[in-house]
């Protein structure tokens, strides 16, 4: 008998037991799905990872000035640290070797005022490498650029949610803010930044849209500065050539800043390359467990398959002996019975793998975990659900086709 | 010679003691004959029809049919050799319920390896020859009991076998139903059809024009009917 013929029969006995296929099914339907809905919030985890520490720059070294108590400040100072300064920044961009640029900003806690509107607001001065590193954009008007910063111009750029808690639907670019006592002109707005939600390494997370840039040589002619003693600025960005000279260069850095800051700690390095790679370590494992605990209900499922056909050979034994005296041998009731498993895993596969599918567009509808399906996923949730049903099903077929003729055919 | 059986010894194990249901049988049927085989419960008869119909192979002895000697055939041959040469008729019918009784009659087809238009072709030929031409595509359980038996005789006759086994083919029906059987089992003899009919009722028996008794586990008596 021909192999298409072998599905045909397979298949005519699944339609003829709808209920009974269908709940042999359902173990390799949850199976197929779970391995799906686990892979996908693995692949998306990933993915949020990989675009936060895109964020913060994959070649970037971040250097922050340490929050420090006024008792702690004073004992740094004592000890000859001046804390983070431009003379920092000028002595890694001469010594440390493949770095293209360095972006010192200083930070301000704020209120920023327009017309009977104020809002709350992070006032970071800047110069003009720092969208160049960091691949920030405006959505209208310019950044900060040379000729601002040359000039120490009172101007700003707004972060997207500040302008338009301010603006509201009027055109920010050309209208004045004040800030402390100080009037600026705002030049341009920033596009609307993906939030950070959790706190990476030393960064504290906050809403970058809430943020307010301008000039660093404006911040520090024109503002006072939160503390006596605090320091010049509070983050160097130093971007690298490529990734791979990084490792060298921030050991170098680490060693010409612990010299400048005279071995005080009132600094914190942060490697985003560095962290992505040790969080891609621990994901791995994770996502190994998330991967064998579907795969456990998968096999869980190939066992159902099994149990329920074992059962079915029993109840079927008649048909097979009708099937071998009309002259079936036992390789065509093999086949029948093994074809059957198959059908079942592969349909059960199928429905798996939309459920899977929609399980993981639900999680990321109602939850704020992230999922991504990817296509090898389905593959190898749809490639293992077949191999268990041919696995499974190999021993009810055997039995099926070992059962006697003359035996089977009185079979009550 | 159609089916020629030498000295044939059939025995079983029941737990762990042998029993001998068949002994000393040597029996000849020629093509076209109408033989009917007769016998209390016990007799052997049930034994005697699994050997004829290769569903089981002698423990001694010979069984040629149309000179190929069946106790040396493996499941395989045996499987085909049934499909070829015999058509079985149950009491019960024995037709798959879930199927039609065109898909039933194919079915022996299909497992000979006949490609789908011809199957269709010839099993709805043989529903035609016993009369069920209008239910080629009612399940069995739409049939009636004597309908049923039809498409049983129509699937055992669709791959024109060397003979037509039936084992009590009337026990399930009433008697009226059941002369209706008969009375088709003697056209298709008319037609050339070789015939053995397993029966343990005299007036089933003498439809045939030979009867075979059996009486534990041995011929008893072989004459033609008079």
């Amino acid at each position: 008998m021909q192999f298409e013929e072998n599905i045909r029969v397979a298949l005519r006995g699944l339609i003829e037991h709808k209920f009974r296929s269908f709940l042999t099914m359902l173990g390799i339907i949850f199976g197929v799905a779970s391995v799906i809905a686990m892979l996908s919030i693995g692949e998306g985890a990933k993915r949020q990872a990989i675009a936060k520490y895109q964020e913060l720059g994959v070649t970037n070294i971040i250097v922050r000035d340490k929050n420090l108590s006024d008792a702690e400040l004073e004992e740094v100072r004592a000890k000859f640290s001046q804390g983070l300064s431009l003379s920092d920044a000028e002595a890694i961009k001469e010594i440390v070797p493949g770095v293209e640029e360095v972006a010192p900003q200083s930070e301000k806690s704020t209120e920023v005022k327009f017309a009977d509107k104020s809002s709350k607001s992070t006032l970071i001065g800047i110069t003009p490498a720092f969208i160049k590193i960091l691949n920030y954009e405006t959505a209208k008007g310019d950044f900060i650029d040379e000729q601002h910063y040359d000039n120490g111009m009172k101007v700003c750029v707004l972060g997207a949610e500040i302008a338009r808690t301010l603006f509201q639907n009027r055109e920010p670019v050309g209208e004045m803010v004040k800030i402390d006592d100080q009037w600026l002109e705002v030049v341009g707005v920033m596009k609307s930044k993906a939030l950070f939600t959790e706190t990476v390494g030393e960064l504290a997370s906050r809403d970058l849209n809430n943020d307010v840039y301008i000039p660093l040589s404006t911040f520090h002619k024109r503002f006072e500065p939160e503390n006596e003693l605090a320091s010049e600025l509070k983050q160097l960005t130093v971007k690298i050539e490529s990734s791979d000279k990084l490792m060298v260069a921030a050991s170098l850095l680490e060693e010409i800043i612990k010299r400048h800051h005279y071995n005080n700690k009132d600094y914190s390095i942060v490697i985003p390359y560095e962290l992505l790679k040790q969080e891609e370590k621990e994901r791995r494992i994770y996502n190994i467990l998330l991967g064998a605990i579907a795969a456990i209900s998968l096999v869980v499922g190939g066992i159902g398959i099994m149990n329920i056909m074992l059962a079915t050979v029993m109840e079927r034994t008649r048909e097979i002996g009708i099937r071998r005296a009309i002259g079936a041998r036992k390789a065509d009731i093999m086949s029948q019975f093994v074809t059957e498993a198959v059908a079942i895993s592969i349909t059960g596969g199928i429905i798996g793998v939309i459920l899977g599918v929609m399980l993981s567009l639900g999680i990321t509808l109602f939850t704020d975990v992230t999922t991504f399906i990817r296509l090898y996923s389905v593959f190898i949730a749809f490639g293992f659900s077949v191999i268990v049903g041919i696995s499974f099903g190999y021993l009810p077929a055997k039995s099926a086709a070992n059962l006697k003729p003359i035996e089977s055919i009185r079979y009550e | 010679m159609l089916i020629e059986i030498k000295n044939l010894q059939k025995n079983y194990l029941m737990g762990k003691i042998e029993v001998t249901a068949l002994t000393e049988i040597d029996l000849q049927i020629r093509k076209n004959e109408y033989v009917a085989i007769m016998g209390p419960s016990g007799s052997g008869k049930s034994t005697l029809m699994n050997i004829l119909g290769c569903l089981d192979t002698p423990t001694l002895g010979q069984y040629l049919f149309n000179n190929v000697d069946v106790s040396s055939l493996t499941d395989d041959e045996l499987s085909a050799m049934r499909n070829r040469e015999i058509g079985f008729i149950f009491q019960t019918f024995n037709l798959l319920p879930k199927m039609s009784s065109l898909h039933n009659v194919e079915l022996p087809l299909m497992y000979g390896g006949v490609d789908k238009h011809e199957r269709k072709d010839r099993a709805e030929r043989a529903l035609q020859r016993v009369g069920l031409a209008e239910r080629m595509h009612h399940k069995p359980s739409e049939l009636s009991g004597g309908q049923r038996q039809r498409v049983a005789v129509a699937r055992a006759l669709v791959t024109n076998p060397g003979i037509l086994l039936a084992d009590e083919p009337t026990g399930a029906l009433d008697s009226k139903t059941g002369d209706e059987i008969m009375a088709l089992f003697d056209e298709l003899h008319n037609e050339g059809n070789t015939i053995i009919v397993i029966t343990h009722e005299k007036e089933i028996a003498e439809y045939a024009h030979r009867t075979i008794f059996l009486k534990d586990g041995m011929i008893f008596s072989d004459a033609p009917n008079s």
